[in-house]
């Protein structure tokens, strides 16, 4: 018996979305990526058991009921165009998209109270160790939403230092062997380095004047996971409650967005000030591989909430926390993701 | 410069008609927000209408 190596795992999940929660999606509308993490979505089934029952004669459990199921997945990866515009599509929920290739896709947070949907797109998620002959795993998570990005921009000349991580949380059903799925050839991605990071925040262009460190942004759902079991929600197994209860909606709770940064402290540097003043402006926060192949987040109102001097390598440094806020005409967050890579989130 | 690329958007709670406007994030985005969302262009043909009284 030879071992399984964690490498040989295959990974691909929906490059479009599902019909709906329920609906299993096919190898045509998945795209398959490496990925950091070594973590593995791996089902979850809860559980009771009847030991606290009466008319037993005793109190150790005789029998055990499967009662809900759970599944979720985490990528990390160094940030590239395709998973950057994957990510703020399927993360946000609203999505138009322009041009014949590349294609722009503009990307902005549901707003159900302008008549927008409550619940984010769904994909399946696919796992595959030696598919074909000998197979170790073979697995599809279906139903499942982006419970939030997180971009992480650094200093320094690697890979590294550009990265997002994507949280998913899923529906609960799975497809736990023989999905039928033939995995995709591996997506070519187009890095989006550090080195290429622009950015504008609260009216100052930090890396013209070459004082930006590091900076971190992201986005959560705050996925209201208990609400996805309601009364019909269904069973792993449609019509037999015997199998475990899941999901049949993730609709999004209480979102937030974030921005932080460190930049070298000097002369005329104004946070402090700002922060007293709770300043208001935008943040652009731009990274490129080239023309073709990009992402951009605008933050449309921000505010700072926290600074603080401090140093990095002994230079002295200022960390900002800032608090994205509601504009009234522009909303919270506009992505745009530019890419050579069609119908994503289509 | 390039002229932009243009899209159709349909308003918001299927009230009004679609209209075409540019992509840019600027123009899209206060669209979005509001409910506005991409749609298909509307189609040309015109109706046809049989005089019933011939």
């Amino acid at each position: 018996m030879s071992t399984t190596r964690l490498q040989e795992v295959l990974v691909c999940f929906g490059k479009k979305k599902q019909a709906d929660i329920a609906t299993a999606q096919v190898a045509a509308d998945m795209w398959r990526f490496s990925k950091l993490n070594a973590a593995l979505a791996n089902p979850k089934l809860a559980t009771e058991n009847d030991a606290e029952e009466y008319g037993k004669g005793h109190e150790f459990p005789t029998a055990t009921f499967k009662t809900a199921w759970d599944v979720g997945a985490t990528l990390e990866k160094y940030l590239s165009a395709e998973i950057g515009a994957w990510a703020v599509a399927f993360g946000l929920g609203k999505v138009v998209k322009s041009g014949a290739g590349p294609y722009v896709y503009t990307c902005t947070p549901l707003m159900p109270a302008a008549g927008d949907a409550a619940e984010l797109p769904y994909l399946s998620y696919v796992e595959q160790i030696r598919p074909g002959g000998g197979v170790v795993l073979d697995r599809q998570a279906v139903g499942l939403a982006v419970e939030g990005f997180q971009i992480t921009v650094g200093s320094g000349p690697g890979r590294a230092n550009s990265k997002i991580s994507v949280e998913l949380v899923g529906s609960g059903k799975v497809i736990d062997s023989a999905t039928g799925i033939t995995m995709p050839a591996a997506t070519t991605e187009k890095l989006l380095p550090s080195a290429s990071l622009t950015l504008s925040i609260n009216g100052v262009d930090y890396v013209t004047n070459k004082n930006i460190v590091s900076l971190e942004t992201g986005w959560k759902n705050n996925i209201r996971m208990d609400a996805g079991f309601f009364p019909g929600s269904g069973f792993q197994t449609a019509g037999d409650g015997s199998t475990g209860a899941i999901r049949g909606r993730l609709e999004f709770g209480n979102r937030v967005g974030n921005l932080k940064f460190v930049a070298r402290f000097m002369n005329g540097s104004d946070e402090y000030t700002k922060l007293k003043a709770q300043t208001t402006g935008t943040a652009v926060v731009t990274l490129a591989y080239d023309a073709n192949n990009s992402l951009q987040l605008t933050w449309q109102q921000v505010t700072y909430s926290v600074v603080e001097i401090a140093e990095t390598d002994q230079i002295l440094t200022v960390a900002v926390e800032c608090l994205p806020m509601y504009h009234v005409t522009n909303g919270i967050l506009t992505a745009v993701g530019k890419t050579v890579v069609d119908a994503i989130c289509s | 410069m390039n002229e932009p690329t243009r899209v159709w958007m349909r308003p918001p709670w299927g009230r009004g008609e679609p209209k075409e406007v540019d992509a840019t994030p600027d123009v899209l985005t206060p669209l979005m927000i509001s409910g506005w969302a991409q749609c298909e262009p509307p189609t040309n043909e015109q109706e046809v209408t049989t005089d019933v009284h011939d």
